[in-house]
């Protein structure tokens, strides 16, 4: 964890120490929001599904901060919450798209014709790596999301998750060469 | 990425694994043209994943939002009394109570009626758009305790009242007009009890009907409504 990370759990626990709330939630969103954000972002694929289980992640952390056991870091903590809002909303968004056929949030924009330059290039990787990591399953999706995009080791993930972390690094392992083929399927090649 | 078709795929199957569980490569991968050139795939790849999103932000407003929440869930939870000095006495009566009679589930009303009022009139469809108004009418068959509770998509808990406004109970009915704020699956239910009903668990429908099955309460879905 970085020198910035670490100190700000510091100061969040300090917080806790003291009893004030109020105070390590608002360290923990300041820190955490964006990263929190951009997991349920792509983990539910709606939008309006997703601001709305990143904000009720920081309700829920807020009601459980009192019994926070302290055996994680409050980063891991704080996922292990987003994780099981943002599937719950994954859930949702599925259920809603299967009886209205909702329109893809991330339409399709032929790569072909992407300018050669490289950001727009890297933009259009990512565009079709949206559209391929919607088609994981949302389990499988969020330990991903987990590893590459959060970056968080796999003990942190299993107690995230409350999995081994030998399941999740069969699934990620599997999941890989799924994405990979989808990607080429897409042309997104660099 | 490389687009031509790999003949060894050996990194797939079990490079790939031992990568993730942080174990050595096994020396084959140092030397197989296909698994170097799968390798360096699967770094792109894994790069590509921790840069998704990496411009994303959430609303300017969030933490304000979310302070909003936080502020409106504990108002509603401080509205209700306090009574934690009692909770021994009245766990003491709940043994007593439970030893003496087994508690039996009351009846659940042969009719909850959930439906919605929009500006064109009352309609018994189970769709809706923001801004409509749910209107609820339950039974309450003369049970002490009765509570009607909505639920957006399962988990968050929108009305939670028994006699308190917007709840009204007159005449063994108990009834309540909300005004649907937003998108989103609704759910209401109609609690029924003899003995006082757990607050909500703040985890969602399913967690609330368990503590309150186990009471032995009556617990009566009415039809789920689309809001969109």
């Amino acid at each position: 964890m970085p020198q910035e990370a670490s100190e700000i759990e510091e100061q969040a626990l300090e917080a806790l120490d003291a009893g004030d709330f109020r105070g390590a939630l608002t360290l923990l969103m300041d820190a955490y929001g964006n990263a929190v954000y951009r997991f349920c972002r792509h983990l539910v694929a709606d939008a309006e599904l997703a601001e709305d289980a990143h904000q009720m992640t920081f309700v829920q952390a807020f009601e459980s901060l009192q019994g926070f056991s302290r055996r994680s870091t409050l980063r891991t903590w704080l996922f292990s919450i987003a994780r099981h809002r943002c599937l719950d909303a994954a859930k949702i968004n599925r259920r809603r798209q299967a009886r209205f056929q909702a329109v893809p949030e991330l339409p399709d924009s032929p790569l072909k014709e992407t300018p050669p330059d490289e950001r727009l290039a890297a933009a259009a990787r990512q565009k079709a790596l949206n559209r391929c990591l919607g088609k994981l399953q949302a389990k499988v999706r969020a330990a991903i999301l987990l590893r590459y995009q959060q970056d968080l080791s796999y003990p942190e993930m299993a107690r995230a998750a409350g999995e081994q972390p030998a399941t999740l690094q069969a699934r990620v392992a599997r999941a890989m060469p799924v994405l990979r083929r989808c990607l080429e399927g897409q042309g997104a090649v660099p | 990425m490389n687009n031509s078709k790999t003949t060894c795929d050996r990194f797939e199957r079990e490079g790939l694994l031992q990568l993730e569980a942080g174990e050595p490569l096994d020396s084959h991968f140092e030397t197989c043209q296909d698994c170097l050139q799968a390798r360096a795939d699967y770094e792109q790849l894994a790069a590509d994943l921790s840069a998704l999103g990496s411009e994303d932000e959430p609303p300017a407003d969030w933490q304000a939002q979310t302070w909003n929440r936080i502020d409106a869930r504990q108002k509603r939870s401080s509205l209700r009394p306090r009574v934690s000095w009692l909770a021994p006495l009245v766990a003491a009566a709940a043994v007593t109570f439970l030893i003496l009679r087994t508690p039996t589930p009351l009846k659940v009303p042969d009719r909850f009626e959930v439906f919605v009022e929009s500006g064109s009139g009352v309609s018994r469809s189970l769709d809706a758009k923001p801004g409509d108004r749910l209107v609820l009418r339950g039974p309450t068959h003369d049970a002490v305790y009765a509570e009607l509770r909505v639920y957006r998509d399962d988990r968050e808990l929108i009305l939670h009242c028994s006699t308190e406004p917007p709840c009204q109970r007159e005449a063994g009915v108990l009834a309540a007009t909300i005004e649907l704020p937003t998108v989103g699956r609704y759910q209401a239910v109609l609690l029924l009890s003899e003995s006082p009903l757990p607050e909500p668990t703040g985890d969602g429908l399913s967690s609330d009907a368990a503590s309150v099955l186990i009471l032995g309460a009556g617990f009566e879905l009415g039809g789920e409504i689309d809001v969109r």
